[in-house]
């Protein structure tokens, strides 16, 4: 059950993964997305990182490199706050499934590694959701930079927390931080009770531990009325000349 | 000397137990004057060779100008709106205004942490989530709150701009339009800001009178805070120390 900060509960569901870069976390969301649309279920999607409103602001921070550990901290606070009460919140008191690829762990384990008060950021993100279930991918440290070394060469600044000065050369920053934020995922693990996931074992094995997680709390949930437009074209008789004009088509995908 | 205290749980890093600069914040409802005076005040101080400089909100290098943008499409809920004007401020504090400080300025900024809080609170934010978000900001050394009533307000409003969306809360306030919400709005931000008057020991300045009126409040005010912060004036050699005079000839 999806809870909000006040221990009232909502009507939907709350999943949400956490992990390192490279755990293998959104493979194993964009599955379980696919299943449950599948299956008929009304589905909201959330990305870390996403929102409209700040976006122009973290781009602009992060490409002149402008943010400090705080400004970092806050401007993800207000992209996931944006989120929150535009886009997981409402669908949650709709009785929908919301899906969070990284949420409120992401900054207690990254901006904490950072050097903000793990404390303050805590308190920031007392207005968050409790998720119904938080999944976390745990892989070892070589592992993940494994992953992430193939196929990706070029290391961002804050990415590869050079902006903590832990090292001048991008690999090794990049291992010294996430060894860090691992630590802290550690705490938080045992904290907020998340569901650790091997991410060592084969994609399909994991998908499938996670559905049967998933399954138990999917009574009850809101499903979409699928094509319930088309119902009404064949019956009417219609085209449906208009429908795209207010992006109908595409609102029965979400 | 700034004393080095910060009002929650501070910015991270290591700093010196006192700053030799002064922070002086002038906060107040929106269309009191603050921004005139910070102008008067700044070439007051320059002029008398203080070394002084001015900051205000969504002036940061990082959000001011994401935060305009999201407020001129009014797409900003509450929550997110504090935490924006959070980092626009955090940015400002650790990027200009703690640096000035350090150097010896006299930074004086319009508005600060107490426009932010009393912003949120009238809107129904809760207290200790807001009191912890800003709990990064350096307690300055003096709050002046420039103090002003909806009748005096009124016809400076009209005078200017005209109603704002947010500063007639249009973004919370529902039941009306922008006459009665502005009203409305700004009663209860005034209240706010008289009720947080004690808790954080503003200097009230009675802000109904004239501009020139208030200026001399604050100057005076502000004097005493920054004895001893002017450098000295050594004296100007005389022209005929140095045998100008005689060359001269």
């Amino acid at each position: 059950m999806a809870q909000l900060a006040n221990g009232k509960p909502l009507p939907g569901k709350l999943f949400v993964v956490e992990g390192i870069d490279g755990s293998g976390k959104s493979t194993q969301l964009d599955l379980l997305t696919k299943w449950l649309i599948g299956e008929g279920y009304c589905v909201a999607f959330s990305e870390w990182n996403s929102s409209p409103v700040v976006g122009t602001t973290t781009r602009r921070g992060k490409k002149k490199q402008l943010l400090s550990p705080t400004t970092f901290s806050l401007i993800h606070a207000a992209d996931f706050i944006d989120r929150l009460e535009r886009q997981m919140l409402p669908a949650l008191q709709a009785g929908a499934i919301v899906l969070a690829d990284r949420y409120m762990f992401t900054a207690f384990a990254r901006d904490v590694a950072r050097g903000v008060h793990p404390q303050w950021v805590r308190g920031i993100y007392a207005l968050a959701v409790r998720p119904t279930v938080a999944f976390y991918f745990r892989v070892p440290l070589d592992e993940a930079i494994r992953r992430i070394m193939t196929g990706r060469p070029q290391l961002k600044y804050y990415e590869a927390g050079l902006d903590l000065g832990l090292s001048s050369d991008p690999y090794e920053s990049f291992a010294l931080f996430q060894k860090r934020i691992l630590q802290e995922y550690d705490k938080i693990v045992d904290e907020f009770g998340l569901t650790v996931i091997d991410a060592t074992l084969p994609l399909t094995e994991q998908q499938e531990i996670i559905r049967r997680i998933v399954a138990p709390h999917l009574q009850g949930v809101l499903r979409s009325e699928r094509s319930a437009w088309r119902e009404a074209l064949t019956k009417e008789q219609l085209y449906g000349r208009y429908l795209k004009e207010i992006g109908a088509e595409r609102g029965q995908q979400a | 000397m700034t004393k080095v205290k910060f009002y929650g749980y501070g910015l991270p890093g290591k700093f010196p137990k006192e700053f030799p600069g002064r922070l002086i914040v002038l906060e107040g409802t929106d269309g009191v004057g603050r921004s005139t005076q910070v102008a008067l005040l700044r070439e007051w101080l320059e002029s008398s060779g203080y070394a002084v400089t001015s900051s205000g909100l969504k002036r940061s290098m990082l959000a001011g100008k994401g935060l305009q943008m999201a407020q001129e499409g009014n797409v900003l809920g509450t929550h997110t709106n504090v935490l924006f004007y959070a980092t626009d401020l955090a940015d400002r504090l650790e990027r200009e205004i703690i640096p000035a400080l350090r150097a010896g300025f006299v930074v004086i900024t319009d508005r600060y942490i107490y426009s932010l809080l009393c912003r949120a609170l009238v809107r129904g934010v809760d207290r200790d989530w807001a009191y912890n978000v800003l709990g990064f900001a350096l307690v300055p050394d003096r709050v002046f709150y420039l103090r002003t009533d909806l009748n005096h307000l009124i016809p400076r409003v009209l005078n200017a701009s005209g109603f704002n969306y947010w500063e007639s809360g249009m973004d919370f306030l529902h039941k009306g339009g922008y006459y009665e919400n502005y009203v409305e709005y700004q009663s209860r931000v005034i209240a706010q800001f008289d009720a947080m008057s004690e808790e954080f020991g503003f200097h009230t300045v009675d802000a109904t009178r004239g501009v020139h009126e208030v200026f001399v409040d604050l100057r005076d005010g502000i004097r005493k805070l920054i004895k001893g912060m002017k450098p000295g004036s050594p004296k100007v050699p005389d022209a005929t120390q140095y045998g100008l005079d005689k060359q001269l000839e």
